[in-house]
């Protein structure tokens, strides 16, 4: 069995976000798992994604995890990858400093963002921007 | 659809029990009780409820999910002789806070199989405080070391560590989600998550088992607010992730709750009272997010739903009683809409008339819900099925539905997320 999580943070830390697709359905997911969500199938093949998609909602949540808490407050939100997918994550660049501010900027969404890689909590994760 | 299956004959429910929900740390009923004491008293309650000698228990099945804080993962072993069960077939069974209702369907099985006559369930889970090495003392836990533990059941490998967030991901962006869908303004939707929450609490307030024993009403008159929605509205209830306040959100609690699936042919032995059939069940389970693009679009509600309700052979409108998972009341709307209770983006509408409450023509959460009658992770489905069953045998004082409902559909979920779908029929 290949090392799917291992191989897909360790290629965060040379840039490169990875996804899988079906060889046998061509449904393409993300973050990848070893097994197709569309048609069960078993055989994937890794790809990389454009990074590119599109904020549909977001807030920003008074009980973080411990692990993030010295981020609070952030803004998550739920983004459309272009392949398809949707992600939930960390979006930078937003003002979450007020309930107003969240509100006026939900309002207009949908935004392009850009997908980078960012270190936190110790570990590379994927995280958006406005494209 | 799933495959909705059958069984050869439909079991019952003999007997249903449930404690007192709060903290062993401080509510006087549970005060001082242990995971062991809070499991037999649901348990015992469930026995003489059904009138049914322990010998003839064939099976027992212990729910519980947190096992770090009760120092107890062999719960099945442990609880045995606790139980008066020595010997006999016991596990352990988990599926979060969904467990105490897939349990339903597990014990069905049990029975239907014709392995086993009778089969007690019982879920039980203290989250207010830790075991110690000593076993008459136990230490609060604190918040986050509870969702530390708690949020284990959300995707490890990847979700949880990009900067996940409960308040956002499960309040938040579904409010959002639906407001938006429904063209509800902001304003509106916050009234109506208030007339939710209010609801919640005519419920629990008329439930002597509930942890919150105040309506809304008086808890805002006692703050000095002249009326729900300014308190409602005020730094009293604070946003948790806009646009869902904290008061929208559960309450954690110790309890536990228990019942007896019975063949009919054995309820007809000792069962004093009418058994309720369990007509059809269903459980779906998906890995976080179990929602894409649209916030309240919830395939695997959608196929739990109609999978147990095809079992059952109803349709939506044959429901005289729902429940539904309601960690974050929003579920409350999305989720009654999605069982076909009321059609899509009317439920906030239902809500803010009144037609929730249990003398409404909808009626729902009856015991109060994870906020007013509290959230006891593996506990609270059974007390949601112990509702069920008193509610369709006139036995709910305080709250009973003028007309006993003939068809209840249970609905829970399990953190990360499971979907379990019980539909009973008196």
């Amino acid at each position: 069995m290949e090392r799917m999580i291992d191989k897909f943070y360790k290629s965060l830390a040379k840039g490169k976000i990875y996804g899988v697709r079906c060889r046998k359905c061509g449904y393409f997911s993300f973050p990848p798992k070893a097994g197709c969500a569309a048609c069960g199938a078993h055989k994937m093949e890794w790809k990389a994604i454009s990074g590119e998609g599109k904020l549909l909602f977001f807030s920003s949540g008074n009980l973080p995890p411990m692990k993030f808490a010295k981020y609070h407050p952030y803004a998550y939100g739920v983004i459309e990858l272009k392949e398809g997918p949707c992600f939930f994550t960390q979006i930078e660049g937003l003002d979450v400093s007020s309930v107003e501010a969240i509100e006026r900027q939900n309002a207009s969404l949908p935004m392009k963002v850009k997908a980078k890689v960012k270190k936190m909590a110790g570990m590379n994760i994927v995280v958006f921007r406005k494209a | 659809m799933a495959y909705a299956g059958s069984l050869r004959e439909k079991p019952v429910i003999t007997g249903v029990g449930c404690t007192k929900f709060g903290s062993v740390l401080s509510t006087p009923e549970i005060k001082g009780m242990s995971f062991q004491e809070l499991a037999c008293e649901a348990a015992f309650e469930a026995m003489d409820d059904a009138g049914i000698d322990p010998k003839d228990i064939d099976a027992f099945y212990i729910g519980s999910m947190v096992s770090h804080i009760s120092h107890l993962y062999s719960y099945h072993t442990q609880m045995a002789d606790w139980l008066g069960l020595h010997l006999k077939p016991g596990l352990h069974f988990a599926t979060a806070c969904s467990t105490t209702n897939t349990g339903v369907g597990l014990a069905a099985m049990g029975v239907a199989s014709g392995k086993f006559r009778n089969v007690l369930v019982v879920g039980a889970e203290i989250l207010s405080s830790e075991a110690t090495d000593d076993p008459t003392v136990r230490k609060p836990l604190d918040p986050t070391t509870l969702w530390y533990w708690t949020d284990f059941g959300v995707d490890q490998a990847y979700g949880y560590h990009h900067s996940y967030d409960i308040a956002t991901a499960y309040g938040g962006l579904p409010t959002l989600g639906y407001a938006k869908k429904y063209r509800v303004p902001m304003d509106k939707m916050d009234d109506a998550m208030c007339a939710v929450h209010r609801a919640a609490r005519i419920h629990s307030a008329r439930n002597k088992k509930a942890y919150i024993q105040t309506t809304l009403e008086q808890e805002a008159k006692a703050a000095g607010f002249k009326n729900i929605t300014d308190f409602w509205r005020s730094r009293r209830n604070p946003f948790l992730a806009w646009p869902t306040r904290v008061k929208s959100a559960l309450n954690t609690v110790d309890g536990a709750s228990a019942y007896i699936i019975s063949s009919k042919g054995e309820a007809k032995k000792f069962c004093r009272k009418d058994p309720i059939s369990v007509e059809g069940f269903h459980w779906s389970s998906s890995n976080y997010p179990w929602y894409g693009k649209d916030p309240t679009d919830w395939d695997i509600d959608r196929t739990a739903f109609q999978t147990a309700m095809k079992m059952a052979g109803i349709t939506p409108k044959d429901i005289g009683y729902l429940n539904v998972h309601d960690c974050m009341q929003i579920y409350q709307l999305i989720l009654s809409e999605q069982a076909g209770y009321f059609r899509k983006g009317e439920a906030w509408k239902a809500f803010l008339e009144g037609r929730t409450l249990y003398n409404g023509d909808r009626p729902m959460n009856t015991s109060g819900g994870r906020h007013g009658k509290g959230h006891a992770f593996a506990a609270s489905a059974g007390a949601e099925i112990y509702e069920a069953v008193k509610q369709m045998r006139g036995e709910a004082k305080g709250r009973q539905i003028p007309d006993e409902p003939e068809v209840s559909v249970v609905h829970n979920h399990g953190y990360g997320m499971h979907t379990a779908v019980t539909v009973l029929k008196r």
